[in-house]
């Protein structure tokens, strides 16, 4: 109580008040600077909606991972703070890094996003107890947009509990073992 | 236990049920803070890292997921929230949606693109179009924003931040040579804590593309 008033004092002053108000007009201005744009193109709208539907983390992931195949070893190979040899090492160990990340990162996102879709079905006659252990509590419909975005949520966080051991166990690994393959591949092209 | 695990559901659901674009930018931030973790205990519980190697190399894991985590939140939030708010005044809009606020007559330019605009509120007739509209934009955002975080902003401060950071531990490194050399003089000998080997042979597996992104 004392604190939200203390709050609502500061927030109430001449001062703070003039400088919301200045905020809101930048903001304002900044907002129409934006041109209006309206889509009404049937297909776009309906890829937009799947997206935003469909388009849980795992997708994400494997999307990140393939942008950063054209991206980061090209940002590597243009360090020129770091030797030549150092600059091919890195970039081998970035590409390496950036396969097995995304490798581990979709799989296990998938397989737990597509776990906990059989693990959350709603309590009835016919339904194992195990198989409700991730429905919310007073929930009674499965099939709606809002439970579909909950499984996809509930799957990225158990996925990524279980990444933080894959992170040591297959991604460190298997990082290294395509460093050296790719490193030995650069030495025997540079060779010839 | 049991009540936790049913409350932490029951807060996903509410949380993220209707915000697909916002359940990426947490989970995002979230995977980031996980591997970060992963990377400052791999290298507190290696044995092979002697102390005073890391003595210098924890407090550099922990800058470097500093990096990773606030231009991860910061980049993807800034594009959700951008997103959000030119859906919610109207700015990016469907014609479906477009046709139905003026045919309530309302005049377009006094209320398209205004701060104050809320068509979710206002016009909560539209409200399943609008929703499927603005999950799709925000999702899009959400991606484009970590893509340009994780695989342009971040490398590039990264890479800036390992340079900086070599440099620093060079400059240092020559102080020590030259102050062992004026101690061996004297018949003494300092311990040297880390060698220009060790630091080349660490740096090269760490930078300039550190931390796995789970």
């Amino acid at each position: 109580m004392v604190l939200y008033s203390i709050k609502s004092s500061i927030l109430n002053a001449p001062l703070c008040a003039r400088a919301a108000v200045s905020m809101r007009s930048i903001k304002q201005k900044g907002l129409d600077m934006i041109p209006n744009a309206q889509f009404s193109n049937e297909k776009f709208l309906y890829h937009l909606k799947d997206i935003g539907k469909n388009f849980s983390s795992d997708k994400q992931r494997l999307a990140l991972g393939v942008t950063a195949l054209a991206t980061q070893p090209f940002i590597d190979a243009h360090n020129k703070r770091v030797d030549e040899e150092t600059r091919k090492v890195s970039v081998a160990r970035t590409v390496a890094k950036i396969i097995a990340g995304t490798l581990t990162g979709f799989l296990i996102r998938y397989g737990c996003i597509k776990s906990i879709k059989a693990f959350s079905q709603i309590p009835g006659k016919g339904v194992p107890k195990y198989k409700t252990i991730f429905t919310p509590k007073g929930v009674k419909d499965n099939t709606t947009d809002a439970f579909d975005q909950y499984r996809n949520a509930m799957g990225t966080v158990v996925a990524l509990g279980i990444m933080v051991f894959t992170n040591f166990l297959i991604d460190a690994p298997l990082t290294k073992f395509l460093t050296n393959t790719f490193v030995k591949h650069q030495k025997m092209e540079d060779k010839k | 236990m049991a009540n936790l695990f049913s409350n932490f559901k029951s807060v996903m659901y509410k949380n993220y049920g209707e915000n697909p674009g916002k359940m990426l930018v947490h989970t995002g931030v979230l995977g980031w803070i996980l591997s970060a973790m992963a990377q400052v205990s791999a290298v507190v519980f290696n044995d092979k890292i002697s102390k005073e190697q890391k003595s210098f190399l924890i407090p550099q894991e922990i800058a470097d997921a500093a990096i990773n985590i606030v231009s991860y939140y910061v980049i993807t939030s800034s594009f959700k929230n951008l997103a959000s708010k030119l859906v919610s005044t109207g700015k990016l809009s469907t014609s479906k949606i477009r046709n139905y606020i003026k045919s309530k007559k309302v005049n377009p330019a006094e209320y398209i693109g205004k701060l104050n605009t809320n068509i979710e509120k206002d016009f909560p007739e539209i409200k399943g179009d609008y929703k499927a509209f603005k999950n799709g934009v925000d999702v899009v955002a959400s991606t484009v924003g970590s893509i340009i975080s994780c695989n342009i902003v971040t490398p590039i401060l990264r890479n800036e931040y390992a340079a900086q950071k070599q440099k620093e531990a060079i400059l240092r490194m020559h102080g020590k040579r030259q102050k062992n050399e004026n101690n061996d003089v004297k018949g003494l000998k300092q311990p040297s804590k880390l060698s220009m080997d060790n630091y080349i042979r660490i740096a090269s597996m760490k930078y300039p593309s550190s931390g796995l992104k789970v």
